[in-house]
């Protein structure tokens, strides 16, 4: 029998602006043992599906159909019953851990609260019951824990006491709603080991509702996939994660970014595989079948110095997206044309080219060699001081190159921005708080630079250094050559107009009380004072068309507009003064996975078009990974770890970024299930795991 | 540590708050029509009197000396003479302090006794007729000025009912003001009402914040019925932001005795400063002032230290 | 291609902002039913008048302490003025008085607040010390102290009101500033060198508006509130003018006397009023969304 059964399920909530419908007909059943997957972008419906099992959907909802848990019917049974039924014959694991406990109750009591709600068990027996459920969970010092308040505890730590609850009564059907979107990916995977432990052990059965794909290719057995309310397809996970059947799950998994990692089959490397090298083909996984041809085949002409450019062109026609890494390589390519050997495979796939680049040997010979040839060439925006001294070929050498060898860095066009030994400190006397230490990175102008750490690394204090929006307690930040220190009044204000801005939240990005086309056009309005309406009215329409909207968007409320929208408004604003950087601190993590990939791709095509240089923050391994030529890990506040991104990001040098590395779950049941296997001997094996 | 490093700093912040009332006061002090001279010397007083005695006094000094003069007077504990009682005003606030403070410390006591349990029970009945009577009565009771409100008290319970006294006990001490209980009830309940209001909205407000909260649903799917998360939970932490706003209303508090004092002829601090205002008695009138405004500072850090005992989030520096 | 998949139909039908707060506002009864009452004093301070005409400004030893009639229909006070005209008469200076002082407070507060709450650093900290200080003082002290002193006349009245009562509202317009000022928009504006003036009014200004509107309606009703206690502390408008407070607090020995026609309706009308504005206020709260006093 199934501890849960759904039968053509419908909610609809009853709000100011009318009926809406979010469940439409929905049957779901979970067997014990077995955990059901219930995937689906925001507003699918599969966070009310959940809260709908428990009984817990607020008075505006209006049920209909069938809902049963463990043989007893939860829609319109009266609270007394579903009282009985919570936590006992089912609990629930939510989202945020940092408000789902009562702040003001240490975490024992409310473990205890939940065991005598639903049996007859004295107070010191709950406590002490409560205490084993803290190690169970895996909290260090469960005793002395469980006197702790929920502020005292980390976001993990706080999910784990949110789980122990759960599982207070041993229930038959556990239900987690996106029990680790809020949680950093490393405690993410400490989390699904627990869930996943804690359910073999017991035989409970789970439901999962998550957005993240390799979430439940590393944790469901059968999956269900929702849009708009209704369940599309659903199956064994492999079936579904693998051969998806449905049109729209195939766009859903097509637009998830995927961390490419050494061994990853099938996808487009094989010729990687041999030289063990290619991290250039790896780069655009999804980008694989055309984008690696492009190059491919511009390769050859390479061979010849004088026609750099070709690098650029594909670099143009490639893909899209993602294309900078192999762009890069391939422009490299051609400095290092020295070694034909290089080239020759080059030709059949790209990886092959760069392996050389990677080399350190690449950049210096190469750079100086036949690279001065075409060096004006090599990309567009770094063109100009390029033409200056013929050894620039390293343009294109970019990050390989430049960072191995010294010579070729005092020819590099001085960057865009450089943060040199920075340190931020927030708060003061012994409340101090080092945001960072000692951080030094630079960003070349046209290239993208990912910015790379868990919550509370530093990355986005780091980003604010730079726009100047925080000043460093010691160390300088030079932007443009100019000193950010230093600058004031008019001309600071000149030299930040050469900076675009997008930031995380759609909603704050953008003052609701202004148009899209005025929020577009504020920067012209601060920067070019002479502008006439009608001359700001074109230049606003002709970047909302850049950034893909269509210009009537000029004259709505950015609330008429969605996440993506809102995103696209943000990105046209900071593009309407042609930067010279973007600055881009989590773009897309607020939106979904197919609403994210159309941002990022509109942000990589305008960047290839306009050659503007991007600090790019995010926390997703993954999008960094297509986006970024060179990255910088962050870890409490220091440079962990930097490098090019396929070098970095494949084959770290630290122990904390193959942790973080490892930690990504891949939406491929299969590979997923191999590198938990690995992660989790490696970490037996490395014997440390801070549990913070 | 922290709690002591906290409470330097707040009492840091106190100081600066009272050292800019002494400055107010002060200016208010040199506001009045002939200057401290007038007032001390009394309106029938000569200008060439005054100027004698401005002299004598040095107050044809500098306004910035004889500021730092006044404020070496008040560390001494010199709050002047009052010229109608003849009497030093620190001697007469000593006697009349005590009282006010039992009257508001009781009003706030009933105040609060009525608006945390109706504030709740508004934020459960949320838009039910109950909710909307208890909103209309605590906007009426907020509306109604304070003496209008006693008069009527005074007209129902002592005119026609004959319940209570009109008058609040006279005794000269708070043992023989607390000996006579029933004629303490009309002036307390009379300050207490605008409180209730005051404070049954604020409760309501942070209750149903509070029932909206992550926890709340937490503790639901783990079995616990509504009447458990309310007493064990959502009471606790909707009364913390209450707590803090307690502090704030000190001067309400204080502003309400003052009427309440002189309408029920309590013996406290705000029928002597009544009395002064009537008289223009401006030693005991700017003496109170400076006074209610410590006392005020002081009610302001209590709450704020209360608060910290009862959340243990602010103690360790998170709101 | 994936532009398809952003398929978010509630996103695209949301209802502007504010069409929905006033929705939301006019769905409050208790809120609408204050708006109904203002516009009925209103009209009936400032238009009746006109369709029911009385003499206030000359006494009729004649016509003294007359209780409810057909020719008086609220009875006569002390000296003789018709009651109900007296109403009206003394409406007006409430109304205008509390209108005037409410919104003058409002903006002391908001541009005070704003200026802190954006400043930050020391300026903030003394400024609000400032604010801690005002605030520590208890008003109707303060009122009693000048009264002793001086009786000003009602531009004066407007002033003193003001300057004692914009404390709460400056605290309320700084805790909004310091939340706009870190708003993404705002950093946006400052990173690619927007000026302060333009982040403060073009956007934390504006943005603050709902909290100035609803701080504004509660500073009203304070205002009125206070004007009324004014009189009682001896400081009211002298003579033959008059206000509400100023007919309560001469009708108050009378109501020993059993007259209460001299009390009990400027009473119902102080209270009436005061409880309209709150109501008001606590409507345009919930509709907009902010916070503000509870």
């Amino acid at each position: 029998m199934s501890v849960l059964e759904i039968e053509s399920l419908g909610v609809s909530f009853t709000t100011e602006t009318g009926d809406v419908p979010a469940v439409r007909g929905v049957s779901l059943r979970v067997r014990p043992g077995e955990t059901l997957a219930l995937v689906g972008e925001s507003g699918s419906g599969k966070s009310t599906v959940a809260l709908a099992a428990m009984g817990l959907l607020p008075g505006s909802a209006r049920v209909s159909g069938r809902v049963s848990l463990g043989g007893t019917e939860v829609v319109g049974a009266p609270e007394d019953v579903l009282a009985r039924l919570r936590g006992r014959t089912a609990s629930m694991v939510f989202q945020e851990p940092a408000t789902a406990l009562d702040p003001l109750s240490r975490v024992g009591a409310q473990i205890a609260e939940v065991i005598r709600n639903h049996r007859p068990v004295s107070r010191a027996d709950a406590a002490a019951e409560a205490v084993g459920l803290l190690r169970r969970v895996g909290i260090p010092e469960p005793e002395k824990r469980a006197s702790a308040f929920p502020f005292q505890l980390s976001g993990g730590q706080r999910q784990r006491v949110v789980i122990a609850m759960a599982i207070a009564n041993s229930p038959d059907l556990l239900i987690a709603d996106e029990p680790t979107t809020a949680l950093d990916v490393t405690v993410q995977a400490e989390i699904l080991d627990l869930l996943r432990g804690l359910a073999a052990d017991s035989g409970t059965g789970v439901l999962l509702v998550t957005h993240n794909m390799g979430v439940v290719a590393d944790f469901a057995d059968r999956v269900a996939v929702m849009l708009d309310g209704k369940v599309v397809e659903s199956g064994p996970v492999e079936e579904v994660l693998l051969r998806p059947a449905h049109e729209y799950t195939r766009r859903l998994l097509g637009a998830v970014p995927r961390l490419a990692v050494e061994e990853l089959p099938g996808i487009a490397t094989p010729g990687v595989a041999e030289t063990g090298l290619a991290e250039a083909g790896v780069a655009k996984p999804g980008a694989a079948g055309p984008g690696v041809a492009g190059p491919g085949a511009e390769g050859p002409g390479v061979a010849k110095p004088g026609l750099a450019k070709p690098g650029l062109t594909d670099h143009g026609v490639a893909k899209p997206g993602f294309s900078k890494p192999g762009v890069a390589e391939t422009g490299l390519a051609e400095a290092g044309v020295a070694k034909p050997g290089a080239a020759g495979p080059g030709v059949a796939e790209p990886g092959g080219v760069e392996p050389g680049a990677v080399r350190p040997g690449v950049a210096g010979p190469g750079a100086v060699g036949p690279g001065v040839a075409k060096p004006g060439l090599a990309k567009p925006g770094v063109a100009k001081p390029a033409g200056a001294e013929p050894g620039i070929a390293k343009p294109g050498g970019v990050e390989p190159g430049v960072a191995q060898s010294g010579s070729a860095r005092d020819i590099e066009d001085a960057p865009v921005v450089e943060l040199r030994d920075v340190s931020v400190r927030f708060g003061r006397a012994r409340r101090t708080v080092r945001a960072l230490q000692d951080v030094s990175l630079t960003v070349a102008p046209g290239e993208t630079v990912g910015l790379v750490g868990e919550s509370g690394s530093g990355k986005s204090t780091a980003a604010r250094v730079a726009l100047g929006l925080v000043a460093p307690a010691s160390g300088a930040v030079s932007l443009f050559g100019a000193d950010l220190g230093r600058v004031r009044g008019r001309r600071r204000r000149a030299l930040l107009s050469g900076v675009g801005v997008v930031l995380q939240d759609p909603v704050a990005s953008l003052d609701a009380r202004m148009s899209v086309g005025e929020c577009v056009a504020e920067p012209l309005r601060v920067h070019r004072r002479g502008m006439s309406a009608a001359e700001r009215r074109a230049r606003v329409a002709e970047v909302l068309e850049l950034v893909r909207l269509p210009a009537e968007l000029a004259g709505r409320g950015p609330r008429e507009l969605s996440g993506g929208q809102r995103q696209r408004v943000s990105l046209a604003r900071a593009l309407v003064l042609r930067p010279r950087l973007l600055v881009a601190d989590e773009p897309t993590s607020a939106l979904d996975v197919s609403v994210q990939r159309t941002v990022l791709d509109v942000i990589a095509e305008l960047q290839r078009d306009l050659g503007f240089a991007c600090l790019f923050v995010s926390h997703d391994l993954a999008v960094v990974q297509q986006f970024a030529q060179r990255v910088v890990v962050l870890r409490d506040g220091r440079v962990e770890e930097h490098g090019p991104t396929m070098t970095t990001l494949l084959r770290p040098r630290t122990e904390y970024t193959r942790r973080l590395v490892a930690a990504v779950p891949v939406p491929d049941p299969v590979v997923q299930r191999r590198r938990r296997g690995e992660r989790r001997a490696s970490l037996t094996a490395g014997g440390t795991e801070a549990t913070a | 540590m922290d709690t002591l490093l906290y409470l330097t700093r707040r009492l840091l912040q106190a100081l600066a708050v009272i050292l800019i009332v002494t400055v107010v006061v002060f200016c208010l002090l040199h506001a009045l029509p002939g200057g401290p001279a007038r007032g001390i010397l009394g309106p029938q007083a000569t200008a060439e009197q005054i100027t004698a005695f401005n002299h004598e006094q040095g107050l044809d000094r500098p306004l910035p000396v004889q500021y730092v003069h006044y404020l070496g007077t008040l560390l001494q504990g010199d709050l002047g003479t009052s010229y109608t009682l003849n009497e030093a005003v620190s001697r007469l606030i000593e006697q009349r302090l005590p009282k006010t403070l039992l009257l508001t410390v009781l009003s706030a006591f009933v105040g609060l006794l009525l608006a945390i349990p109706l504030g709740m029970w508004q934020a459960v009945r949320r838009n039910k007729p109950a909710d909307y009577v208890i909103t209309t009565l605590s906007f009426v009771a907020y509306s109604t000025p304070v003496y209008f409100l006693g008069l009527v008290l005074v007209l129902v319970f002592t005119q026609a009912l004959r319940w209570f006294p009109s008058q609040a006990p006279q005794g000269e001490t708070l043992g023989q003001v607390v000996a006579d209980p029933v004629a303490l009830v009309l002036p307390v309940v009379t300050g207490a009402a605008s409180m209730v209001a005051v404070f049954s909205r604020y409760m309501r407000a942070s209750t149903l914040e509070n029932l909206s909260e992550d926890y709340v649903r937490t503790a639901r799917a783990g079995g616990s019925r509504q009447r458990a998360i309310l007493w064990r939970h959502v009471l606790r932490n909707s009364l913390t932001p209450v707590v803090a706003m307690l502090g704030y209303y000190v001067p309400v508090l204080f502003g309400g005795a003052l009427v309440v004092e002189q309408l029920f002829n309590y013996p406290g601090m705000g029928l002597l400063f009544w009395n002064a205002a009537q008289s223009s008695d401006y030693p005991v009138l700017l003496g109170c002032v400076l006074v209610i405004s410590v006392a005020t500072v002081v009610g302001t850090l209590l709450a704020d230290v209360v608060q910290r005992i009862v959340d243990p989030r602010v103690k360790a520096g998170r709101a | 291609m994936s532009a398809v998949l952003n398929t978010s139909p509630a996103a695209e039908t949301v209802v502007a902002g504010y069409r929905l707060s006033l929705r939301r506002f006019a769905r409050n009864r208790l809120a609408v039913a204050g708006l109904v009452v203002v516009v009925l004093f209103l009209l009936f301070c400032f238009v009746g008048p006109l369709l029911y005409e009385t003499d206030q400004t000359h006494t009729d030893l004649t016509q003294v302490n007359l209780a409810p009639s057909g020719a008086h229909l609220l009875g006569t006070d002390a000296v003789g003025h018709d009651e109900l005209g007296r109403l009206m008469y003394g409406g007006k200076v409430s109304l205008l008085v509390g209108l005037a002082a409410g919104l003058l407070a409002t903006v002391i507060g908001t541009l005070w607040g704003a200026v802190a709450g954006y400043a930050g650093g020391w300026v903030d900290a003394v400024m609000m010390r400032v604010v801690d200080a005002g605030i520590a003082i208890p008003a109707l002290f303060i009122l009693l102290v000048v009264s002793a002193v001086t009786s000003p006349g009602t531009l004066g009245l407007v002033v003193i009101l003001g300057l004692v009562s914009w404390l709460v509202p400056s605290r309320l317009v700084r805790a909004e500033t310091l939340t706009l000022k870190g708003r993404d928009y705002v950093l946006t504006l400052r990173a690619t060198g927007g000026t302060h003036g333009r982040a403060v009014t073009r956007h934390i200004l504006p943005n603050s508006v709902s909290t100035i509107v609803v701080a504004a309606t509660f500073q009203i009703a304070d205002a009125i509130l206070l004007i009324a206690y004014v009189s009682y502390l001896g400081l009211g408008v002298r003579p033959p003018s008059t206000d509400w407070g100023g007919m309560l607090s001469t009708g108050l020995t009378a109501a020993y006397s059993g007259r209460w026609w001299l009390i009990v309706p400027p009473g119902l009308a102080i209270i009436l009023v005061v409880c309209a504005f709150n109501a008001i206020g606590d409507g345009l709260r919930d509709a907009f969304d902010v916070r503000g006093r509870g």
